[in-house]
């Protein structure tokens, strides 16, 4: 029974990724919108499970508020105020088959030779971890979402603020085109 | 070190006793509304299903009606009502609208539901093992019944990353039921919650930037202002003048509670006297008690955060004014589970108090104060809680 357990949780991270893959062909195939929106949700909910199997609580977390508690909220807004009725018989989502098909089969392959190579494979020689002068007085073990702040906030604080302006730019330019709309 | 049996077996049993805790005190609070409402609009509320008051009690109830009081018995006439309330959702009858899509209409109850349930596996209702369960039991003999589900160290976010998932089951109900009302309802709710989620965080945050920690037990015991022992190692205490950031917060905070929760004054997703009942009009039956269910799952997980976090959490006196109460003394100085009990109820209390008192508000004011009031005031006490921080 202990043994049966530990398999388990050694193995729930394949179970979480296949029902991400699951979620993800719903979302293609289902006729209605919304399912579609819905099962992008679950995707992204198992996402955040696949996260949580490889003790990244906090990007787990992260996954889970932002798109799955932000994102996949704002697509299901606009798809139900988007009338998509008069689109059903018009086979809206299968217009370029030709050209997806030999796409999503070359990124198939792609996907199968780095998992192949990352997760049946010997783990990497030196484990991704930060600098020793960085994790003073924390056990990364126990306190992830600790370490990934210092990382962000004292490794890459640069990077990090570059981004947030890349950010507020996006925003601003979301209120300009929403402000002209409404004066014009 | 528990096995991964114990462990689970373990974790079973603390769930069943924690959604029973739940779904015991929902129908009694469904039954509290009704009285408390009641009460202070000086009436009686509920008094059918009485049953009859016989005795030394029928006497007492005699003697203070020809007082020309109304006899305290009274007040609890009624309460067999939540039972009754219970029985009558279970066994009515479940309608679906014919032009509803009804895979959504079945599935937006259980996402409303889910979530408000999967709030309380993080809270921390006592910071330690309530009993130990005596070594005759067969699998978990010995072993420690603690006054939390998990222990996870990104306790906070949990919360609020379950918490914004919640929303979909009302759109999505408002969506389904292909009808004008509770579709308004449920657009409605949905900008609310979106907008109301951030100044809540806001105020979530400041507790976080006050004690350095996600992690719920720490959270609290660090915020009671108690000396409290680090992951790792150190003794850190907090310093009094964070009181004051703490309290502004625990305003803030539940006033986005409120708006959450979909409660007056903040309650547009339903507004019975403009959109009939707003998003779950076209439920009946048990679909419709689960979006009550939730309703008030998401209430009392509300009142635990704010009391967790604000109130002091398991010791007494609240905005970590605990310090001020000696070692010596027997009971209050410790931290207890009735303690933690009483401050929730207390704010339970205060939603219905809120909704007796307050009228609903209108759908432009309730965005320009989430936007433009609450948003800012948040942020303010955030920069005042991180420049204590930063200072002391």
């Amino acid at each position: 029974m202990n043994a049966l357990f530990i398999t388990i949780g050694q193995n729930l991270f394949f179970v979480f990724g296949l029902l991400a893959c699951a979620g993800a062909a719903a979302m293609v195939l289902s006729k209605s919108a919304v399912h579609s929106v819905l099962s992008f949700l679950f995707s992204m909910i198992m996402v955040a499970a696949c996260f949580l199997c490889l003790s990244a609580e906090f990007l787990g977390m992260a996954q889970l508020l932002i798109y799955a508690g932000g994102i996949v909220v704002l697509f299901l807004f606009v798809v139900m105020l988007v009338e998509l009725t008069k689109y059903k018989e018009k086979s809206l989502f299968a217009l370029q088959t030709k050209w997806s098909i030999p796409l999503i089969l070359v990124a198939m392959a792609t996907f199968a030779y780095t998992m192949k190579s990352n997760l049946f494979n010997a783990p990497a020689s030196v484990a991704l971890t930060l600098p020793p002068d960085l994790v003073q007085g924390l056990s990364v073990s126990a306190q992830n979402a600790q370490s990934v702040s210092r990382g962000l906030f004292a490794g890459f604080l640069l990077p990090l603020e570059i981004l947030s302006v890349i950010l507020l730019v996006s925003l601003v330019g979301a209120l300009v085109l929403a402000k002209s709309e409404r004066v014009a | 070190m528990m096995t991964p049996v114990q462990q689970v077996v373990m974790a079973i049993i603390q769930i069943t006793v924690l959604v029973s805790i739940i779904l015991l005190i929902v129908p009694l609070m469904t039954f509290a509304e009704r009285k408390v409402i009641g009460y202070i609009q000086v009436r009686l509320g509920a008094t059918r299903q009485a049953g009859g008051i016989r005795g030394f009690a029928a006497g007492i109830n005699k003697l203070s009606w020809a007082m020309g009081r109304i006899p305290i018995l009274s007040f609890f006439r009624g309460l067999p009502v939540f039972a009754a309330d219970g029985l009558k959702l279970l066994l009515k009858e479940d309608i679906v609208p014919d032009r509803a899509d009804r895979f959504v209409f079945v599935i937006a109850p259980v996402i409303c539901m889910i979530p408000a349930f999967a709030t309380f596996a993080v809270i921390c209702f006592y910071p330690g093992t309530l009993f130990t369960f005596p070594t005759t039991f067969p699998i978990i003999g010995g072993l420690p019944f603690t006054g939390f589900l998990t222990d996870i160290n990104v306790g906070l976010l949990y919360i609020m990353a379950v918490g914004s998932i919640g929303v979909y089951g009302i759109v999505l109900g408002g969506w389904a039921s292909n009808s004008k009302y509770p579709l308004l309802g449920g657009l409605r709710s949905a900008a609310q919650i979106i907008s109301y989620e951030i100044p809540l965080s806001l105020s979530l945050l400041v507790a976080v930037v006050l004690s350095g920690t996600l992690n719920f037990r720490e959270l609290s015991l660090y915020l009671a202002g108690v000396p409290m022992v680090t992951a790792a190692g150190e003794i850190v205490q907090m310093p009094l003048i964070a009181a004051i950031p703490l309290f502004f917060g625990f305003f803030f905070y539940i006033t986005c509670g409120f708006a959450e929760t979909n409660r007056v004054p903040f309650d547009l997703a339903e507004a019975e006297t403009e959109l009939v009942s707003g998003f779950h009009t076209e439920y009946s039956g048990m679909k419709f008690a689960w979006f009550m269910l939730a309703e008030y799952a998401n209430m009392m997980a509300v009142s635990a955060i704010a009391a967790g976090f604000f109130l002091g959490g398991h010791y007494l006196l609240p905005f970590g004014l605990q310090r001020f109460v000696p070692d010596s003394i027997p009971f209050l100085a410790q931290p207890s589970l009735l303690f933690f009990f009483g401050k929730v109820f207390f704010l339970l209390f205060t939603f219905l108090w809120v909704r007796a008192t307050l009228p609903r508000y209108r759908y432009d004011q309730l965005m320009s104060v989430g936007w433009k009031w609450l948003i800012p005031v948040t942020l303010v006490n955030l920069v005042i809680a991180a420049t204590i921080r930063l200072i002391f």
